[in-house]
Protein backbone atom coordinates (compact mmCIF):
# COMPACT_ATOMS: atom_id res chain seq x y z
CA UNK A 1 0.00 0.00 0.00
CA UNK A 2 1.80 3.30 -1.21
CA UNK A 3 1.20 6.37 0.55
CA UNK A 4 -1.51 7.67 -1.77
CA UNK A 5 -3.21 4.62 -1.22
CA UNK A 6 -2.98 5.11 2.46
CA UNK A 7 -3.67 8.99 2.37
CA UNK A 8 -7.23 7.61 -0.13
CA UNK A 9 -8.44 5.28 2.51
CA UNK A 10 -8.18 7.58 5.56
CA UNK A 11 -9.74 10.62 3.83
CA UNK A 12 -12.24 7.50 2.18
CA UNK A 13 -11.78 8.63 -1.60
CA UNK A 14 -12.64 6.15 -3.76
CA UNK A 15 -10.20 6.29 -7.05
CA UNK A 16 -10.62 3.36 -9.50
CA UNK A 17 -8.46 1.58 -11.23
CA UNK A 18 -7.67 2.89 -14.85
CA UNK A 19 -7.83 0.55 -17.97
CA UNK A 20 -4.93 -1.17 -19.53
CA UNK A 21 -5.18 -2.69 -22.30
CA UNK A 22 -1.40 -3.15 -23.26
CA UNK A 23 -1.65 -6.69 -23.04
CA UNK A 24 -4.93 -7.28 -25.20
CA UNK A 25 -3.33 -8.54 -28.34
CA UNK A 26 -1.75 -11.00 -26.97
CA UNK A 27 -4.71 -13.31 -27.86
CA UNK A 28 -4.14 -13.10 -31.66
CA UNK A 29 -1.40 -14.99 -31.00
CA UNK A 30 -2.84 -17.60 -28.52
CA UNK A 31 -5.34 -18.47 -31.74
CA UNK A 32 -2.63 -20.30 -33.38
CA UNK A 33 -2.29 -23.07 -30.15
CA UNK A 34 -6.34 -22.75 -29.93
CA UNK A 35 -6.69 -23.95 -33.18
CA UNK A 36 -3.77 -26.93 -33.65
CA UNK A 37 -3.73 -28.11 -29.72
CA UNK A 38 -7.57 -28.09 -28.87
CA UNK A 39 -9.21 -28.14 -32.05
CA UNK A 40 -10.73 -25.04 -31.63
CA UNK A 41 -11.90 -22.24 -33.90
CA UNK A 42 -12.45 -18.82 -32.77
CA UNK A 43 -16.20 -18.25 -33.10
CA UNK A 44 -15.90 -15.14 -35.05
CA UNK A 45 -17.19 -13.21 -32.16
CA UNK A 46 -16.09 -11.35 -29.51
CA UNK A 47 -17.71 -8.61 -26.93
CA UNK A 48 -16.57 -5.80 -24.86
CA UNK A 49 -18.53 -5.37 -21.46
CA UNK A 50 -19.29 -1.61 -19.70
CA UNK A 51 -21.09 -0.20 -17.61
CA UNK A 52 -22.73 2.80 -18.58
CA UNK A 53 -22.73 5.56 -16.38
CA UNK A 54 -24.94 8.90 -15.65
CA UNK A 55 -23.68 11.66 -17.99
CA UNK A 56 -24.30 13.03 -21.41
CA UNK A 57 -21.05 12.30 -22.28
CA UNK A 58 -21.80 8.73 -21.84
CA UNK A 59 -24.64 9.20 -24.30
CA UNK A 60 -22.20 11.00 -27.00
CA UNK A 61 -19.77 8.12 -26.40
CA UNK A 62 -22.19 5.19 -26.99
CA UNK A 63 -23.11 7.63 -30.58
CA UNK A 64 -19.48 8.02 -31.32
CA UNK A 65 -18.70 4.23 -30.89
CA UNK A 66 -21.71 3.68 -33.14
CA UNK A 67 -20.28 5.82 -36.11
CA UNK A 68 -16.85 4.17 -35.83
CA UNK A 69 -17.96 0.64 -36.42
CA UNK A 70 -20.38 2.03 -38.82
CA UNK A 71 -17.51 3.00 -40.74
CA UNK A 72 -14.98 -0.29 -39.73
CA UNK A 73 -18.28 -2.46 -41.41
CA UNK A 74 -18.14 -0.55 -44.54
CA UNK A 75 -14.34 -1.45 -44.60
CA UNK A 76 -14.18 -5.08 -43.68
CA UNK A 77 -16.84 -7.75 -43.66
CA UNK A 78 -17.52 -7.20 -39.71
CA UNK A 79 -20.95 -6.54 -38.60
CA UNK A 80 -21.83 -5.33 -34.63
CA UNK A 81 -24.47 -4.83 -32.40
CA UNK A 82 -25.23 -3.02 -29.01
CA UNK A 83 -26.84 -4.87 -26.48
CA UNK A 84 -27.85 -4.52 -22.53
CA UNK A 85 -27.64 -7.34 -20.19
CA UNK A 86 -29.45 -8.46 -17.09
CA UNK A 87 -27.22 -6.47 -15.11
CA UNK A 88 -27.70 -3.00 -16.99
CA UNK A 89 -24.19 -3.57 -18.51
CA UNK A 90 -23.75 -2.76 -22.12
CA UNK A 91 -21.81 -5.27 -24.75
CA UNK A 92 -20.29 -4.14 -27.87
CA UNK A 93 -20.47 -7.38 -29.49
CA UNK A 94 -18.39 -7.78 -32.95
CA UNK A 95 -18.57 -10.33 -35.57
CA UNK A 96 -16.00 -10.86 -38.14
CA UNK A 97 -14.50 -13.99 -39.34
CA UNK A 98 -11.09 -12.82 -39.72
CA UNK A 99 -9.84 -12.70 -35.72
CA UNK A 100 -7.36 -9.85 -36.46
CA UNK A 101 -9.82 -7.54 -37.45
CA UNK A 102 -12.26 -8.75 -34.48
CA UNK A 103 -9.57 -8.21 -32.28
CA UNK A 104 -8.69 -4.90 -33.53
CA UNK A 105 -11.82 -3.80 -33.54
CA UNK A 106 -12.11 -4.43 -29.75
CA UNK A 107 -9.40 -2.75 -29.14
CA UNK A 108 -10.55 0.52 -31.10
CA UNK A 109 -13.72 1.01 -29.04
CA UNK A 110 -12.03 0.20 -25.77
CA UNK A 111 -9.30 2.81 -26.63
CA UNK A 112 -12.24 5.22 -27.62
CA UNK A 113 -14.08 4.56 -24.26
CA UNK A 114 -10.82 5.00 -22.41
CA UNK A 115 -9.63 8.42 -24.25
CA UNK A 116 -13.31 9.72 -23.41
CA UNK A 117 -12.32 9.10 -19.69
CA UNK A 118 -14.82 6.08 -19.16
CA UNK A 119 -11.57 3.14 -18.72
CA UNK A 120 -12.37 3.18 -15.26
CA UNK A 121 -16.13 1.42 -16.43
CA UNK A 122 -14.47 -1.47 -18.70
CA UNK A 123 -15.39 -4.45 -17.38
CA UNK A 124 -13.75 -6.48 -19.83
CA UNK A 125 -13.38 -8.32 -23.03
CA UNK A 126 -14.42 -11.47 -24.27
CA UNK A 127 -13.70 -13.74 -27.28
CA UNK A 128 -15.75 -16.72 -28.16
CA UNK A 129 -14.01 -20.61 -28.95
CA UNK A 130 -15.88 -23.29 -30.44
CA UNK A 131 -19.02 -23.14 -32.65
CA UNK A 132 -21.07 -26.04 -30.72
CA UNK A 133 -19.33 -25.26 -27.04
CA UNK A 134 -19.10 -21.92 -25.54
CA UNK A 135 -14.78 -21.69 -24.44
CA UNK A 136 -13.95 -18.16 -23.49
CA UNK A 137 -11.06 -16.34 -22.95
CA UNK A 138 -12.38 -13.13 -20.51
CA UNK A 139 -9.52 -10.23 -20.95
CA UNK A 140 -9.47 -7.95 -17.34
CA UNK A 141 -8.70 -4.39 -17.98
CA UNK A 142 -7.72 -3.88 -14.28
CA UNK A 143 -5.53 -6.12 -14.25
CA UNK A 144 -4.38 -6.42 -17.80
CA UNK A 145 -4.50 -10.63 -17.76
CA UNK A 146 -6.87 -12.94 -19.64
CA UNK A 147 -8.45 -16.20 -17.70
CA UNK A 148 -10.68 -18.75 -19.41
CA UNK A 149 -14.01 -19.38 -18.60
CA UNK A 150 -15.84 -22.71 -19.94
CA UNK A 151 -19.74 -22.71 -18.92
CA UNK A 152 -21.33 -25.89 -18.54
CA UNK A 153 -24.93 -24.10 -17.50
CA UNK A 154 -26.39 -20.53 -16.15
CA UNK A 155 -24.59 -21.46 -13.07
CA UNK A 156 -21.84 -24.46 -13.30
CA UNK A 157 -18.33 -24.39 -15.65
CA UNK A 158 -16.04 -26.59 -17.13
CA UNK A 159 -13.20 -26.14 -13.99
CA UNK A 160 -11.34 -28.98 -15.23
CA UNK A 161 -10.80 -27.70 -18.67
CA UNK A 162 -10.11 -24.15 -18.03
CA UNK A 163 -6.72 -25.64 -16.47
CA UNK A 164 -6.35 -27.45 -19.11
CA UNK A 165 -6.23 -24.09 -21.25
CA UNK A 166 -4.00 -22.40 -19.05
CA UNK A 167 -1.48 -24.94 -19.32
CA UNK A 168 -1.34 -25.03 -22.48
CA UNK A 169 -1.97 -21.54 -23.26
CA UNK A 170 0.58 -19.83 -19.89
CA UNK A 171 3.26 -18.97 -22.46
CA UNK A 172 1.31 -16.97 -25.10
CA UNK A 173 -0.68 -15.40 -23.18
CA UNK A 174 -0.48 -13.13 -19.82
CA UNK A 175 -3.13 -15.29 -17.57
CA UNK A 176 -4.05 -14.36 -14.25
CA UNK A 177 -2.24 -16.27 -12.10
CA UNK A 178 -4.78 -16.07 -9.06
CA UNK A 179 -7.46 -18.61 -9.69
CA UNK A 180 -9.37 -16.47 -7.32
CA UNK A 181 -9.79 -13.68 -9.56
CA UNK A 182 -11.15 -16.37 -12.52
CA UNK A 183 -14.37 -14.93 -11.92
CA UNK A 184 -17.59 -16.28 -14.21
CA UNK A 185 -19.34 -14.40 -16.13
CA UNK A 186 -23.20 -16.21 -16.03
CA UNK A 187 -24.70 -15.05 -19.53
CA UNK A 188 -22.47 -14.02 -22.08
CA UNK A 189 -24.32 -13.04 -25.09
CA UNK A 190 -22.08 -14.08 -27.18
CA UNK B 1 -12.64 14.86 9.01
CA UNK B 2 -8.51 15.66 9.78
CA UNK B 3 -9.95 17.68 12.53
CA UNK B 4 -12.20 15.07 13.83
CA UNK B 5 -9.31 12.90 14.10
CA UNK B 6 -6.79 15.05 15.52
CA UNK B 7 -9.14 15.78 18.63
CA UNK B 8 -10.00 11.96 18.71
CA UNK B 9 -6.29 11.14 19.13
CA UNK B 10 -6.24 14.27 21.69
CA UNK B 11 -8.87 13.23 23.72
CA UNK B 12 -6.78 9.57 23.85
CA UNK B 13 -3.63 10.82 24.44
CA UNK B 14 -5.11 13.25 27.74
CA UNK B 15 -6.89 10.05 29.11
CA UNK B 16 -3.79 7.45 28.76
CA UNK B 17 -1.62 10.26 30.58
CA UNK B 18 -4.08 10.99 33.23
CA UNK B 19 -3.92 6.83 33.50
CA UNK B 20 -0.11 6.80 33.43
CA UNK B 21 -0.15 10.09 36.00
CA UNK B 22 -2.62 7.81 38.14
CA UNK B 23 -0.47 5.16 38.05
CA UNK B 24 -2.52 2.36 38.96
CA UNK B 25 -3.13 -0.79 37.30
CA UNK B 26 -1.51 0.11 34.27
CA UNK B 27 -0.87 -3.38 33.16
CA UNK B 28 -3.99 -4.14 33.67
CA UNK B 29 -5.30 -1.63 31.99
CA UNK B 30 -2.78 -2.11 28.53
CA UNK B 31 -4.10 -5.75 29.78
CA UNK B 32 -7.32 -4.98 28.84
CA UNK B 33 -7.31 -2.30 26.24
CA UNK B 34 -4.67 -5.15 24.34
CA UNK B 35 -7.38 -8.09 25.13
CA UNK B 36 -10.63 -5.98 23.77
CA UNK B 37 -8.40 -4.30 20.82
CA UNK B 38 -7.43 -8.06 19.93
CA UNK B 39 -10.49 -9.44 19.96
CA UNK B 40 -12.56 -6.69 18.20
CA UNK B 41 -10.33 -6.87 15.87
CA UNK B 42 -10.67 -10.66 14.87
CA UNK B 43 -14.01 -11.55 16.23
CA UNK B 44 -15.96 -8.58 15.64
CA UNK B 45 -16.80 -9.34 12.30
CA UNK B 46 -18.19 -12.89 13.25
CA UNK B 47 -19.99 -11.80 16.17
CA UNK B 48 -21.72 -9.17 14.52
CA UNK B 49 -22.72 -11.48 11.17
CA UNK B 50 -24.18 -14.28 14.52
CA UNK B 51 -26.02 -11.55 16.11
CA UNK B 52 -27.64 -10.59 13.02
CA UNK B 53 -28.75 -14.17 12.09
CA UNK B 54 -26.85 -13.51 8.51
CA UNK B 55 -25.57 -16.92 6.91
CA UNK B 56 -23.33 -16.82 4.27
CA UNK B 57 -24.72 -18.11 0.90
CA UNK B 58 -22.21 -19.40 -1.68
CA UNK B 59 -21.99 -18.11 -5.53
CA UNK B 60 -24.63 -21.48 -6.59
CA UNK B 61 -27.22 -20.16 -4.18
CA UNK B 62 -27.05 -16.38 -4.93
CA UNK B 63 -25.93 -16.53 -8.44
CA UNK B 64 -27.38 -12.93 -9.43
CA UNK B 65 -26.52 -10.90 -6.10
CA UNK B 66 -22.67 -12.93 -6.82
CA UNK B 67 -22.65 -11.43 -10.10
CA UNK B 68 -23.25 -7.98 -9.05
CA UNK B 69 -20.95 -8.00 -6.94
CA UNK B 70 -17.87 -9.23 -9.20
CA UNK B 71 -18.48 -6.49 -11.32
CA UNK B 72 -18.75 -4.26 -9.07
CA UNK B 73 -15.43 -5.45 -7.27
CA UNK B 74 -13.83 -5.55 -10.53
CA UNK B 75 -14.66 -1.87 -11.48
CA UNK B 76 -13.57 -0.97 -8.46
CA UNK B 77 -10.19 -3.15 -8.35
CA UNK B 78 -10.88 -4.95 -4.71
CA UNK B 79 -10.95 -8.63 -4.07
CA UNK B 80 -14.60 -10.02 -4.18
CA UNK B 81 -16.41 -10.15 -0.47
CA UNK B 82 -18.33 -12.79 0.55
CA UNK B 83 -21.75 -12.40 0.58
CA UNK B 84 -24.62 -13.27 3.68
CA UNK B 85 -28.36 -12.88 3.93
CA UNK B 86 -30.16 -11.92 7.10
CA UNK B 87 -34.09 -13.36 7.02
CA UNK B 88 -35.27 -9.98 7.66
CA UNK B 89 -38.07 -7.68 6.02
CA UNK B 90 -36.33 -4.87 7.37
CA UNK B 91 -34.43 -3.26 4.17
CA UNK B 92 -31.00 -3.13 5.29
CA UNK B 93 -27.46 -3.98 4.59
CA UNK B 94 -23.94 -3.76 6.37
CA UNK B 95 -20.36 -4.59 5.65
CA UNK B 96 -18.04 -6.60 8.02
CA UNK B 97 -14.63 -7.71 8.03
CA UNK B 98 -10.79 -6.65 8.79
CA UNK B 99 -9.84 -6.16 5.43
CA UNK B 100 -10.65 -6.28 2.11
CA UNK B 101 -9.74 -9.97 1.35
CA UNK B 102 -11.50 -11.06 4.03
CA UNK B 103 -15.06 -9.20 3.75
CA UNK B 104 -18.51 -9.89 3.51
CA UNK B 105 -21.28 -8.19 2.38
CA UNK B 106 -24.77 -8.47 3.90
CA UNK B 107 -28.26 -7.61 3.04
CA UNK B 108 -31.69 -8.81 4.18
CA UNK B 109 -33.69 -10.39 2.39
CA UNK B 110 -36.45 -7.19 2.84
CA UNK B 111 -33.59 -5.09 0.54
CA UNK B 112 -33.63 -7.37 -1.99
CA UNK B 113 -37.31 -7.40 -2.19
CA UNK B 114 -37.76 -3.83 -2.26
CA UNK B 115 -35.33 -2.40 -4.09
CA UNK B 116 -35.49 -2.62 -7.70
CA UNK B 117 -31.37 -4.13 -9.23
CA UNK B 118 -30.02 -0.42 -9.78
CA UNK B 119 -31.21 0.53 -6.16
CA UNK B 120 -29.51 -2.79 -5.11
CA UNK B 121 -26.43 -2.47 -7.34
CA UNK B 122 -26.13 0.87 -5.88
CA UNK B 123 -26.38 -0.32 -1.85
CA UNK B 124 -24.03 -3.00 -2.58
CA UNK B 125 -21.55 -0.57 -3.82
CA UNK B 126 -21.78 1.94 -0.82
CA UNK B 127 -21.11 -1.13 1.57
CA UNK B 128 -18.42 -2.00 -0.94
CA UNK B 129 -16.58 1.40 -0.56
CA UNK B 130 -16.73 1.04 3.21
CA UNK B 131 -14.61 -2.08 3.12
CA UNK B 132 -12.02 -0.52 0.40
CA UNK B 133 -11.73 2.48 2.55
CA UNK B 134 -11.05 0.25 5.48
CA UNK B 135 -13.98 1.64 7.46
CA UNK B 136 -14.23 -1.18 10.15
CA UNK B 137 -10.47 -0.85 11.06
CA UNK B 138 -11.06 2.97 11.13
CA UNK B 139 -13.54 3.03 13.56
CA UNK B 140 -12.29 0.19 15.19
CA UNK B 141 -9.47 1.93 16.45
CA UNK B 142 -11.27 5.31 16.79
CA UNK B 143 -13.53 3.38 19.33
CA UNK B 144 -11.58 0.93 21.16
CA UNK B 145 -10.02 3.31 24.05
CA UNK B 146 -13.57 4.89 24.02
CA UNK B 147 -14.51 1.53 24.96
CA UNK B 148 -11.63 0.88 27.59
CA UNK B 149 -12.91 4.85 29.13
CA UNK B 150 -16.35 3.22 29.34
CA UNK B 151 -15.71 0.35 30.82
CA UNK B 152 -13.48 1.44 33.37
CA UNK B 153 -15.88 4.02 33.61
CA UNK B 154 -18.83 1.12 34.70
CA UNK B 155 -16.03 -0.64 36.79
CA UNK B 156 -14.12 2.22 38.51
CA UNK B 157 -14.20 0.49 42.03
CA UNK B 158 -12.46 -2.73 40.28
CA UNK B 159 -9.61 -0.59 40.09
CA UNK B 160 -6.38 -0.13 42.53
CA UNK B 161 -8.09 -2.20 44.87
CA UNK B 162 -5.79 -2.61 47.97
CA UNK B 163 -4.20 0.84 47.47
CA UNK B 164 -7.14 2.87 48.22
CA UNK B 165 -5.74 4.54 51.24
CA UNK B 166 -2.47 6.09 49.19
CA UNK B 167 -4.45 7.23 46.16
CA UNK B 168 -7.68 7.99 47.59
CA UNK B 169 -8.34 11.56 45.71
CA UNK B 170 -6.90 10.15 42.17
CA UNK B 171 -9.27 7.13 42.32
CA UNK B 172 -12.23 9.74 43.21
CA UNK B 173 -10.84 11.59 39.92
CA UNK B 174 -10.92 8.23 37.41
CA UNK B 175 -14.55 7.73 37.04
CA UNK B 176 -15.05 11.56 36.62
CA UNK B 177 -11.97 11.75 33.71
CA UNK B 178 -13.52 8.32 31.99
CA UNK B 179 -16.71 9.03 31.81
CA UNK B 180 -15.63 12.52 30.13
CA UNK B 181 -13.46 10.76 27.96
CA UNK B 182 -15.99 8.59 26.76
CA UNK B 183 -18.78 10.83 25.74
CA UNK B 184 -16.18 13.73 24.17
CA UNK B 185 -14.91 10.70 22.24
CA UNK B 186 -18.37 9.04 21.42
CA UNK B 187 -19.26 12.24 20.01
CA UNK B 188 -16.41 12.69 17.75
CA UNK B 189 -16.94 9.19 16.69
CA UNK B 190 -20.29 9.73 15.72
CA UNK B 191 -19.04 12.84 13.60
CA UNK B 192 -16.00 10.36 11.91
CA UNK B 193 -18.92 7.53 11.17
CA UNK B 194 -21.07 10.43 9.61
CA UNK B 195 -18.41 11.42 7.40
CA UNK B 196 -17.82 7.86 6.55
CA UNK B 197 -21.45 7.15 5.25
CA UNK B 198 -21.02 10.47 3.23
CA UNK B 199 -17.67 8.88 1.50
CA UNK B 200 -19.08 5.72 0.99
CA UNK B 201 -21.84 7.03 -1.05
CA UNK B 202 -19.50 8.92 -3.06
CA UNK B 203 -17.36 6.12 -3.21
CA UNK B 204 -20.90 3.94 -4.77
CA UNK B 205 -22.04 6.48 -7.17
CA UNK B 206 -18.07 6.57 -8.51
CA UNK B 207 -18.02 2.95 -8.47
CA UNK B 208 -21.67 2.74 -10.27
CA UNK B 209 -21.50 5.95 -12.14
CA UNK B 210 -24.85 6.41 -10.83
CA UNK B 211 -25.47 8.49 -7.92
CA UNK B 212 -29.32 8.81 -8.61
CA UNK B 213 -29.72 5.04 -8.06
CA UNK B 214 -28.18 5.29 -4.31
CA UNK B 215 -30.33 8.21 -3.92
CA UNK B 216 -34.00 6.60 -4.70
CA UNK B 217 -32.38 3.60 -2.87
CA UNK B 218 -32.37 5.97 0.65
CA UNK B 219 -35.52 7.22 -0.41
CA UNK B 220 -37.01 4.14 -0.39
CA UNK B 221 -35.22 2.42 2.55
CA UNK B 222 -36.07 5.40 4.95
CA UNK B 223 -39.42 5.57 3.74
CA UNK B 224 -39.80 1.92 4.22
CA UNK B 225 -38.04 2.25 7.68
CA UNK B 226 -40.69 4.01 9.37
CA UNK B 227 -43.88 1.76 7.62
CA UNK B 228 -42.57 -1.44 8.85
CA UNK B 229 -44.41 -3.18 12.05
CA UNK B 230 -43.15 -2.17 15.43
CA UNK B 231 -42.11 -5.74 15.99
CA UNK B 232 -39.96 -5.71 13.35
CA UNK B 233 -38.33 -1.97 14.37
CA UNK B 234 -37.86 -3.85 18.15
CA UNK B 235 -36.24 -6.59 16.73
CA UNK B 236 -33.95 -4.43 14.98
CA UNK B 237 -33.79 -2.34 18.54
CA UNK B 238 -32.95 -5.87 20.62
CA UNK B 239 -29.97 -6.34 18.42
CA UNK B 240 -28.48 -3.13 18.97
CA UNK B 241 -28.98 -3.34 22.81
CA UNK B 242 -27.55 -6.60 22.48
CA UNK B 243 -24.05 -5.09 22.65
CA UNK B 244 -23.20 -3.34 26.11
CA UNK B 245 -20.22 -2.46 25.22
CA UNK B 246 -20.81 0.87 22.82
CA UNK B 247 -17.60 0.57 20.45
CA UNK B 248 -19.40 -2.68 19.30
CA UNK B 249 -22.79 -1.90 18.61
CA UNK B 250 -23.69 0.18 15.35
CA UNK B 251 -19.76 0.89 14.54
CA UNK B 252 -17.48 -1.90 13.79
CA UNK B 253 -20.34 -2.30 11.12
CA UNK B 254 -22.35 -0.13 8.97
CA UNK B 255 -26.06 -0.15 9.25
CA UNK B 256 -26.70 1.95 6.03
CA UNK B 257 -29.22 4.39 8.13
CA UNK B 258 -28.77 3.84 11.59
CA UNK B 259 -25.34 5.97 10.78
CA UNK B 260 -26.60 9.19 11.40
CA UNK B 261 -26.34 11.46 8.49
CA UNK B 262 -30.14 12.24 7.73
CA UNK B 263 -31.50 10.86 4.33
CA UNK B 264 -32.23 14.69 3.10
CA UNK B 265 -28.84 15.55 3.64
CA UNK B 266 -27.42 12.66 1.74
CA UNK B 267 -30.00 12.71 -1.46
CA UNK B 268 -28.89 16.58 -1.57
CA UNK B 269 -25.13 15.32 -1.69
CA UNK B 270 -25.53 12.72 -3.83
CA UNK B 271 -27.29 15.39 -6.33
CA UNK B 272 -24.32 17.42 -6.19
CA UNK B 273 -22.10 14.22 -6.70
CA UNK B 274 -24.49 14.41 -10.19
CA UNK B 275 -24.04 17.64 -11.10
CA UNK B 276 -20.35 17.24 -10.75
CA UNK B 277 -20.45 14.39 -12.89
CA UNK B 278 -22.50 16.08 -15.39
CA UNK B 279 -20.27 18.74 -15.42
Amino acid sequence: MGLRDLLDAVLGTTRLPEADSDRLFAISTAVVTMQTSLDLEPSGSAGLCFKPIESSGSAAVRAEIEDLLNITARETSSAFRIVTDAYHFNWVILEDPDFEDLVSGIHIVSQTLIERGLGAYLLCAVFRFGRDRRVYWIYNFKQGRYYPFVPLSDSTRDAAFEFRLRSLLERELPIENEVERWYPLWGIPL
Amino acid sequence: MALTLFLLALVYLLFVGFLVMLDVGTLLILAIVGAILLVQYFFSDRMVLSTMGARLVSEETEPHLYQVLTRLSSIAGMPRPRLAIVNSPVPNAFATGRNPSRSVVTVTTGLVRILNPDELEAVIAHELSHIRNHDVVVITLATFLSTIAFTIFRNWFLFGIGDRDRRASSLMLLPLVAGTTWVVSHLLILALSRYREFTADRGSAVITGRPSHLASALAKISGLMERVPRRDLREVEGMNAFFIIPAISGSSFFNLLSTHPPVEARIAALVRIEQEMEA
